[in-house]
C-alpha cells in the first residue's frame, strides 16, 4: 500500500499516481537535468540515527554534494557553475541541477534557487532570491552575495540539506 | 522436412498450437482475400492454392498430426510486417498480501523494412452525414462543401459513399469506382436538413454501401458524423460496430456542438478499434474530417487485436490506447487496439491488478495472448504474434525507477481519468466530490502548464458546485482537451 503525501488516499502497491488527487507518488521526475553523469552517482548507504557513513565521491569531480536526506552524492564536474533548483513543465529557465527527484518541493526548494561556482582553488555560494532562503551551517545568506564554501559545510536549501564535499586534488 | 516444405502455419498466418477453430477462421478469411474469382493480382492464385492446401491438411487432425511430426522445433517467429516493443512500469512484483498495479506500455509499429516500400493503401470509406433540422445552416453548409471537397481529392483507386439519414436514410452517393463525379457533387448539393436523429438508420445504410466493395485490400472506414442524440437504437447501434468490427470495418465518430452523446459515439467507435471526435464549432468540420481522410490513407494495419487468456488473479482493470487516437478500449479478450499508422505507431498503455494468489508459485504470468494484425495491402495473412508476458516477484520492491516513457504517459493519463471520475461522480449527482476532482485537475493542468484547460476546469468546477450542472458543452470540452493532451505525450516520445 503506498499512502499519498498529499491526500493521505491508500493506493495499491505499484501504483505510479495517486488514483484520488493524481500527485505523483513516486520521487522521480520526468525531466531530470541531464548535464550530470548519471553514471557517477553512487548511492551513499545510510545508516540510522544521525551517524554519517563516507559517501562515495565521484570521479574527476571539483566538488561533491552530498544530499543529507536521500543519501545520493551528485559529482560536479565538466563545467564551472551549477545552478541548482528543481525543473516543473513550462518554466523559462532550467536549473542546471535538478533536484525535484529529492522530494524537492516539498522541501521548500524554489525553480532558480542557488548556484555554486568555482573560482580558481575556491568554491563559492550565491543564493539566487529563493523564496525559502539559502543557508550555510545555519545562518541565512544574503541574495545574490557570494559566499566562500569549506569542505564539510552544510547547505540547506529551504529545507533540503547538501553536505558540500570539495576536492582536494 | 526438406527446405522447400511450406510451411502450412505460416501460409495460413496461425500459431503452431491453433484451434482447429482458429484454423478454419484464418482460412475463411485468406480465402476471401484471394479467391480467384475476385480476379486477384497476378501471382495470388497461386498464393490461394498454397492456402488450400495448408488448410486441407491442418483441418484434419490426422494429417495434421502427421505434418506435424515432419516439422523442426519452433522456432521463434520472426515477424516480418510489425514488431513491438513491451515497458513495464516495475522490474518485478512485489511479495504482498494485498493486491498490486503494474502497468504496461505497448508500443506497436510496422517493422522498418516495410513501411517505406509499400504503396499507400486504397480507401474504402462511407460518409454517414446526419441532415436532422439540427444540422441547417453553417453546419450542412460546410459539411456540404467539404464532401465535395473529399470527392475531388480521392484518387482513381479510391471508393467514397456518403449516406444521410435523420430519422430514415437515404444513399447520396452510392460505393462506385467509376463515378460522373460532377452529378454526385450535385446530389451532395441537394442534402436537405429535416427530421430527427436515428443512428442506426445510418449506420445501416453506410455499412451496406461499404459491403458493396468490401475488400481486405483496402481500408474500409465509415466517418459517423452528428450533432444529436440517438433515441432508443443504442443497441442495435452497437450490435452493428461488432458486426462492422468483424468484417475489418473501422467506425470514426464525429460529433458536432454539445448535445450529442460522447460516451456511446466513443463506446461505438471503441467496438472497432476506434475513437470518437469533438467537433465545437461547425467551422472545424473541414480540418477534421480532412486530416482523418489523410491519416486514413497512411494506414498500415487497419486492426491491431490483442487476443488472451482472462485470468482470474490477473485482471486487466483498464486499457488505453495513447496514439494514434486517444481512446479507452474494452477490457474483454480480444482488445481492439486500434490502427498502426505509417507515421505514427499504437501505443497502448494496461493497468493490470495483481491478486496475492498469483504470487504463490515464482514468475507470475501477467498475459498470455497474441497480436494479430491485418496489415493492408499485403494479400497473406499476417501470422499473430505470440505475447507472454511474465515478472518476477521478489520480497522487497526494487528501487529502480520506472521507464520515463511509462512515466510520462501515465501523467497525462492521470489527468483524463481523474476527469472520468468527475464525469462519474457528476452523473450520479455527487456533485462536490466532482467539483473537488476538477480542482485538483485543474492544479495538476496548471503545473504542467496547460493553462487553458485549467481555467475550463475551474469554471465547470464553479458550475457543479453553484448550478449543480455542466455548463452546456463543459464536460466534452474537458474530456476531449485532457485526452488531446495525452497524444501529445506520445508524439514527443516517437521523436
Amino acid at each position: 500500500m503506498i499512502i499519498c503525501s498529499n491526500c493521505k488516499h491508500a493506493n495499491m502497491t505499484g501504483a505510479l499516481f495517486c488514483a484520488e488527487c493524481g500527485a505523483q507518488l513516486i520521487g522521480r521526475d520526468t525531466l531530470t537535468t541531464q548535464s550530470i553523469a548519471t553514471e557517477n552517482l553512487k548511492t551513499a548507504s545510510r545508516r540510522t540515527t544521525g551517524e554519517m557513513s563516507q559517501p562515495v565521491e565521484g570521479d574527476n569531480a571539483w566538488a561533491n554534494l552530498h544530499l543529507l536526506d536521500t543519501g545520493q552524492v551528485l559529482p560536479l564536474s565538466s563545467r564551472n557553475e551549477f545552478t541548482m533548483g528543481r525543473i516543473s513543465e513550462g518554466q523559462p529557465i532550467m536549473p542546471d541541477i535538478d533536484l525535484s527527484p529529492y522530494q524537492a518541493y516539498a522541501a521548500g526548494v524554489s525553480r532558480l534557487h542557488a548556484v555554486i561556482r568555482r573560482t580558481g582553488v575556491t568554491v563559492v555560494f550565491m543564493d539566487l532570491g529563493s523564496a525559502n532562503g539559502t543557508f550555510i551551517n545555519g545562518n541565512r545568506l544574503t541574495p545574490n552575495t557570494e559566499e566562500t564554501l569549506k569542505h564539510g559545510d552544510i547547505l540547506a536549501l529551504g529545507k533540503m540539506r547538501i553536505q558540500v564535499l570539495i576536492d582536494k586534488k | 522436412m526438406s527446405a522447400s516444405q511450406p510451411d502450412h502455419y505460416a501460409t495460413l498466418g496461425v500459431l503452431r498450437d491453433a484451434t482447429q477453430e482458429e484454423i478454419k477462421r484464418a482460412y475463411l478469411e485468406a480465402a476471401q482475400r484471394l479467391h480467384p474469382d475476385k480476379n486477384v493480382a497476378a501471382g495470388e492464385t497461386e498464393l490461394f492454392l498454397g492456402i488450400q492446401q495448408a488448410y486441407e491438411i491442418l483441418s484434419n487432425p490426422k494429417r495434421r498430426a502427421q505434418y506435424d511430426a515432419t516439422l523442426p522445433p519452433e522456432a521463434p517467429i520472426d515477424n516480418k510486417f510489425i514488431r513491438h516493443e513491451v515497458y513495464f512500469s516495475r522490474p518485478s512484483l512485489v511479495q504482498v498480501k494485498e493486491d498490486q498495479l503494474l502497468y504496461i506500455l505497448l508500443e506497436i509499429e510496422p517493422s522498418a523494412k516495410q513501411s517505406g516500400s509499400l504503396p499507400a493503401p486504397p480507401l474504402n470509406l462511407c460518409l454517414v452525414l446526419d441532415r436532422s433540422t439540427s444540422m441547417q445552416g453553417d453546419k450542412m453548409d460546410i459539411l456540404k462543401a467539404t464532401a465535395v471537397q473529399l470527392m475531388r481529392a480521392l484518387r482513381p483507386q479510391d471508393v467514397l459513399s456518403i449516406v444521410a439519414f435523420s430519422d430514415r436514410a437515404e444513399v447520396v452517393v452510392p460505393a462506385s469506382i467509376n463515378l460522373d463525379r460532377r452529378k454526385q457533387e450535385n446530389s451532395i448539393q441537394m442534402m436537405h436538413p429535416s427530421g430527427g436523429t436515428e443512428i442506426y438508420q445510418g449506420l445501416e445504410a453506410g455499412m451496406r454501401e461499404i459491403r458493396r466493395t468490401l475488400d481486405p485490400s483496402r481500408v474500409n472506414h465509415i466517418i459517423l458524423l452528428t450533432d444529436g442524440e440517438t433515441y432508443g437504437d443504442e443497441q442495435d447501434c452497437l450490435l452493428l460496430a461488432e458486426e462492422a468490427a468483424r468484417q475489418n470495418v473501422g467506425i470514426t465518430g464525429m460529433g458536432i456542438g454539445s448535445e450529442w452523446n460522447d460516451i456511446f459515439l466513443d463506446a461505438l467507435a471503441g467496438r472497432t478499434g476506434g475513437s470518437s471526435v469533438y467537433i465545437t464549432e461547425p467551422r472545424d468540420i473541414e480540418k477534421f474530417l480532412v486530416d482523418k481522410f489523410k491519416s486514413l490513407t497512411s494506414t498500415y494495419a487497419d486492426e491491431v487485436l490483442l487476443e488472451f487468456k482472462e485470468q482470474e488473479r490477473v485482471r486487466l482493470n483498464f486499457a488505453f490506447r495513447l496514439q494514434p487516437e486517444g481512446g479507452q478500449i474494452e477490457t474483454n479478450s480480444p482488445l481492439h487496439l486500434g490502427p498502426i499508422l505509417r507515421d505514427a505507431p499504437l501505443h497502448i498503455l494496461l493497468e493490470l491488478v495483481v491478486t496475492p494468489g498469483a504470487l504463490e508459485e515464482g514468475d507470475v504470468l501477467l498475459l498470455d495472448g497474441n497480436l494479430k494484425a491485418s496489415v493492408v495491402s499485403q494479400p497473406l495473412p499476417v501470422p499473430p504474434i505470440r505475447v507472454r508476458l511474465k515478472r518476477e516477484v521478489f520480497l522487497e520492491p526494487k528501487a529502480e525507477p520506472p521507464p520515463t516513457r511509462v512515466l510520462k504517459a501515465l501523467s497525462r493519463l492521470t489527468l483524463y481519468r481523474m476527469q472520468e471520475r468527475a464525469q462519474s461522480a457528476a452523473s450520479q449527482g455527487r456533485y462536490d466530490e466532482a467539483a473537488k476532482h476538477l480542482q485538483n485537475l485543474a492544479t495538476h493542468l496548471l503545473s504542467q502548464g496547460e493553462t487553458g484547460v485549467a481555467k475550463t476546469a475551474m469554471l465547470e468546477a464553479q458550475n457543479l458546485e453553484n448550478r449543480r450542472a455542466w455548463s452546456a458543452s463543459g464536460s466534452k470540452d474537458i474530456k476531449y482537451k485532457t485526452r488531446a493532451l495525452l497524444l501529445g505525450s506520445g508524439k514527443e516520445k516517437t521523436s
